[in-house]
């Protein structure tokens, strides 16, 4: 069975590092990009099966990202989980206006994280 | 005598009879008897079996209660295990931090870089948007600013080394301050919202502090592995500032005899 592919956006690079530490250790194929522009290429060229995307980038931010991959007939079935600072409703809800599938709330937690993918990849 | 006749006749016919009637009682007594006799047999066989079979039940039920209490047990041991297994996850998940943060702090000669890994490892890590890093200048006696992330720079003046705050205190005692609620009552300015201050160690010197201000509105406080990555910060952040200033001396030594 072919793994799974994962594209982490972050432009942090201690954030991307600590989510693909994460990810790696349940063996999925990972693919990254530093910035929404960058997410929207490497999504077209890889297909992956999930996006973690966080909110706050330069040059397109994870909600402009978001409605963007959702737009496109290629991406647009990909699920994306969105990873803002900020949990609180107005944040949520413009995530969600923007079509991302699900949310994580910084500082990150590794079983939060490793179930929420799961369950995306799951429905895939 | 004539009359007597038939009243003998009559006698012997009513002996007859009841001979018969007793032999008929008797026979019947006897079939009775026999039918009892094996009814009695079929109801010993009957308690034997049921016996057998209660025995049988009071095996079955002391065996269940063996399986019941193994059962148990083994819930008991699987819920040791599962506990025990989020248990060493969270702990795998918090190496994978402390290893984050480590490698991040160190993998640059960059100034600028390693303050940035410092700034996002509190970001990421420890989740605030509001710090300020200080640097002890020994000509000054005070903590002048480095950066700040979230914090106005003129939020952050200059703190003398003997003032009375919290980061000045942190400064002299070199112990990391988790600030409790009560210490803020008499403090002004960016202190009254200080939640910790890690100062930065070299051979146990301090050269300068981590002021942490506000939590991202869903940390709840700081917490065990944030004392973790504090004592990280600690010494690793101090380290790695030294091993820029000391790359960027040789690097200029260097430039300087070529």
């Amino acid at each position: 069975m072919s793994k799974k592919k994962i594209l982490v956006v972050d432009d942090s690079r201690t954030a991307l590092f600590m989510v693909t530490t994460i990810l790696r250790k349940e063996r999925y194929e990972l693919v990254t990009a530093s910035d929404g522009e960058q997410a929207l290429e490497v999504a077209a060229a890889e297909l992956p099966d999930l996006i973690l995307m966080d909110v706050i980038m330069p040059r397109k931010t994870g909600f402009e990202a978001c409605r963007e991959l959702k737009r496109r007939e290629d991406t647009k079935s990909i699920p994306v989980i969105l990873v803002t600072t900020r949990g609180e409703g107005e944040n949520v809800e413009a995530g969600f206006q923007s079509g991302c599938n699900d949310y994580v709330t910084k500082p990150i937690n590794a079983q939060e994280l490793l179930t929420k993918v799961r369950d995306h990849m799951g429905a895939r | 005598m004539s009359e007597s006749k038939p009243a003998r006749t009559g006698h012997g016919a009513y002996v007859r009879k009841v001979q018969e009637d007793t032999q008929n009682f008797a026979q019947g007594l006897i079939g009775e008897v026999e039918r009892l006799r094996v009814l009695v047999a079929a109801l010993e066989s009957e308690k034997a079996t049921l016996a057998a079979q209660a025995r049988e039940i009071e095996t079955i039920v002391r065996a269940n209660d063996v399986l019941r209490a193994q059962i148990e047990g083994i819930k008991a041991e699987t819920k040791a295990y599962s506990s025990r297994y989020a248990e060493v996850e969270q702990q795998n998940s918090n190496l994978a931090n402390l290893y984050v943060a480590s490698y991040r702090l160190h993998g640059t000669l960059d100034r600028e870089e390693v303050i940035a890994a410092i700034q996002e490892i509190i970001a990421n890590l420890v989740g605030s948007e509001e710090a300020a890093l200080f640097e002890i200048n020994s000509d000054t006696q005070a903590l002048d600013l480095l950066a700040s992330f979230g914090v106005k720079r003129d939020e952050c003046p200059s703190i003398p080394l003997g003032g009375g705050g919290l980061i000045s205190l942190t400064a002299r005692t070199g112990e990391i301050l988790v600030v409790d609620p009560a210490q803020l009552s008499g403090a002004t300015g960016l202190e009254s919202r200080l939640t910790a201050c890690v100062p930065l160690k070299l051979d146990d010197k301090v050269t300068g502090v981590i002021a942490i201000f506000g939590l991202l509105p869903q940390k709840g406080g700081i917490e065990d592995l944030d004392r973790e990555l504090f004592d990280l910060l600690a010494t690793q952040a101090a380290f790695a500032l030294y091993c820029t200033d000391l790359h960027a001396k040789v690097a200029l030594e260097a430039a300087r005899r070529w």
